[in-house]
């Protein structure tokens, strides 16, 4: 070994350490400031890609942001360790915005006008998504990638939805309810957006599927004494409960719905939003039945789902485990859409990306392959029907093929 | 027949109501403190009897610990903190705010975030005919209201019920007297936390345990509280079940987010024209 290869790789061991203690402090400002850098490993003669996550580490929406963020720092170590995208490592930027839109609204600040990220990634509940989307996209000339289910009717140009939407969700889900429940449908709902614009569309999908809406009842978010009803929907004959109430409120309102006998008399029960983590939220044999649809179940089966389920639980451990409702999914597909995109492009710049990302496309993923549907800003996927048997689901429908967003579009 | 379901309900809610705010009005009425943290007290309750049934200890065992454990929390908290608070009720509203929060967010990371579902001792439900009626339901309304009368026996016929009523009354002439308000004070406290550590332990198999179960019932606790007057036991629990009544009673006739607001009209009418609380003549 030649003097100079000798200290090349000296230089390269201490700058190793460098970037290893680096990403260590990072990580114990974090602990304090809610911000995390985290540097990729190895030395990289190029300039790192940088990109920003701003999800709910922290607050009532952790559950769902920090696997958000393991996604993603999953993504990204695999991404970089297979030469990284246009010859640059990616560097995440990690801001947690503490399920607080306003606090949310200076981090993403941060993020686009002093760290100067070339993409945000995050947000998952669509307060969220309407408080920091102006300061990413309008003020901040940066694309945006908002990965969970909800309600739809985002158009916004740079901002792309990479989890499923109300038709994704519907479509195939309500036939499937009325073939195998009833045609009365009841839409109990917590009073804000996503249950409201959801049930806009699930209303008429049941109706133009030949069944009928019982009634439609909104409650506090906070609400959790369901009496009244259960008792409407006991008597009303009630055939499908097409829930979007959130916890706290749900798990009070199956208790009642089950001790009421709802099942029992052959009553469906159905939520969009259930995924794996849904399922200890109650006692399995209070929503024994429960039909749900979402772009991915563990049950799915699939082998990269099983692939990719295996690595996230060796890194992450099980206590926030990888699930659709939760954004995972989205997230997934959101940062290699992207990448595929940054590819195509050669480029990172907002236009470049945004031309390439309108044709984006993944060949397989947890779930199966999707794309993103030109000028929508959505993306077509496959979609699961799953029903819980004692506490664990079963896939009962797949969709053939994938299913369109059917959003933004012009008609 | 529905009428059945309809007053059960009414009567477990309003159960559960008095549950969470008869500690609350102890701690409010007897010392003055408005306590921001008792929905986390709650929460304590709750996740005791979580933890004793993720070590495989019967639920029934758990909630019989919950108002131990919350009780020395109290006792613990109350030392450190809450006396600093006697004379300046606003920084008390602020500092048990604080306690809330580090509890609530120490709760939130030991859960994951997430919501855990907890068994009930009693599982199922009484079938009547057509009506079936929650057996576990029906159990916390007959231990609330033993544990109404214990309270109030304790509060009206015991020793410590009188040192408790005369510490609150004056405090120096107490003090003077010979009963040792500090000690008072700090057991008075427990006390409410342990009746939280019980409405928690009691109403998690309904609700499942997660960081925020608590935080609905504060402001309605509080305007229970306030219904009832300040300084009243009786009022309380008045307050309580007037609050609880018209909260699960209302979503019956209207819709329920208009429901939720008109609980708060009707409070703040009663206040309007009873403003020592509803008990207020009754006592005289």
């Amino acid at each position: 070994m030649s003097q100079d290869d000798l200290k090349g790789r000296l230089d390269s061991e201490s700058r190793r350490l460098f970037l290893q203690r680096s990403t260590a402090l990072a990580g114990m400002v974090a602990l304090g400031g809610g911000s995390y850098v985290l540097n990729p490993k190895g030395a990289w003669a190029a300039d790192p890609i940088k990109i920003g996550i701003a999800t709910d580490l922290t607050g009532a929406i952790g559950y769902a942001g920090i696997p958000n963020l393991n996604v993603a720092k999953m993504v990204v170590e695999e991404i970089n360790a297979a030469g990284g995208l246009i010859g640059r490592p990616l560097k995440i930027f990690a801001e947690d915005t503490a399920s607080n839109e306003q606090l949310a609204v200076t981090r993403v600040r941060k993020l686009v006008t002093q760290d100067k990220v070339d993409v945000v990634f995050g947000g998952i509940t669509s307060s969220m998504r309407n408080a920091i989307k102006d300061t990413i996209v309008n003020r901040g000339k940066t694309l945006y990638i908002y990965p969970q289910l909800y309600e739809g009717l985002e158009c916004t140009k740079y901002l792309y939805c990479t989890g499923p939407t109300p038709a994704q969700q519907c479509d195939t889900f309500i036939p499937w309810l009325i073939k195998n429940g009833g045609k009365k449908f009841f839409l109990p709902s917590a009073d804000y957006v996503w249950p409201h614009e959801l049930n806009k569309y699930a209303r008429k999908v049941i109706e133009k599927s030949g069944g009928e809406v019982v009634d439609e009842v909104y409650f506090p978010v906070d609400h959790n004494e369901y009496s009244a009803v259960v008792s409407k929907i006991m008597s009303s004959g009630t055939n499908v409960v097409f829930n979007t109430t959130i916890p706290p409120g749900t798990p009070v309102f199956f208790k009642q719905l089950f001790e009421a006998g709802f099942q029992k008399k052959g009553g469906r029960l159905a939520c969009v939003y259930y995924d794996e983590n849904a399922l200890n939220i109650t006692p399995a044999n209070e929503i024994e039945g429960l039909a749900s649809c979402l772009d991915y179940f563990k049950a799915v089966n699939d082998a990269y789902g099983n692939k990719l389920q295996e690595k996230y639980t060796k890194l992450y451990g099980t206590k926030n485990p990888f699930t659709a409702g939760s954004a995972s999914t989205g997230m997934w597909r959101g940062i290699n859409l992207w990448a595929e995109a940054v590819k195509t492009a050669k480029s990172v710049k907002r236009d470049d990306v945004a031309t390439a990302l309108d044709h984006a496309k993944l060949a397989d993923g947890p779930g199966g392959p999707c794309e993103v549907v030109p000028g929508t800003w959505h993306v077509k996927m496959p979609m699961y029907i799953a029903v819980a048997k004692s506490g664990k689901y079963e896939i009962i429908e797949k969709s053939s093929g994938l299913v369109d967003p059917r959003e933004c579009v012009k008609t | 027949m529905s009428a059945v379901p309809f007053f059960f309900d009414i009567l477990a809610y309003s159960a559960i109501f008095v549950l969470v705010v008869l500690g609350l009005g102890i701690i409010a009425s007897m010392m003055g403190i408005f306590n921001f943290a008792h929905g986390e007290f709650v929460l304590l309750g709750a996740f005791t009897v979580y933890m004793f049934q993720q070590k495989g200890i019967p639920t029934w065992v758990g909630m019989i610990a919950a108002p131990f454990v919350v009780a020395i929390v109290g006792l613990i908290l109350e030392r450190i903190a809450i006396r600093r608070f006697y004379t300046a009720p606003i920084v008390a509203m602020l500092g048990t705010y604080a306690i809330a929060l580090a509890l609530r967010e120490a709760v939130r990371a030991l859960l994951g975030g997430r919501f855990h579902n907890v068994d009930a001792p009693l599982a199922g439900s009484f079938v009547l005919g057509e009506v079936s009626i929650s057996q576990w339901r029906s159990a916390v309304i007959v231990i609330t209201a033993i544990v109404m009368v214990l309270c109030w026996l304790l509060l009206t016929r015991t020793k410590f019920g009188l040192q408790m009523r005369a510490a609150l009354e004056n405090p120096a002439l107490a003090r003077a007297s010979g009963i040792s308000v500090n000690r008072v004070y700090a057991t008075t406290f427990a006390f409410g936390s342990a009746l939280a550590g019980l409405a928690g332990g009691l109403m998690v198999p309904m609700y499942s345990i997660s960081a925020d179960m608590g935080v609905p019932f504060l402001i309605k606790s509080f305007l229970a509280v306030m219904l009832g007057g300040m300084g009243s036991f009786e009022g309380s629990i008045a307050g309580a079940a007037l609050v609880g009544a018209s909260s699960a009673a209302l979503p019956w006739a209207i819709k329920p987010v208009v429901a939720d607001l008109l609980v708060f009209v009707i409070a703040i009418v009663i206040v309007k024209f009873r403003p020592e609380g509803l008990l207020s003549t009754w006592r005289k």
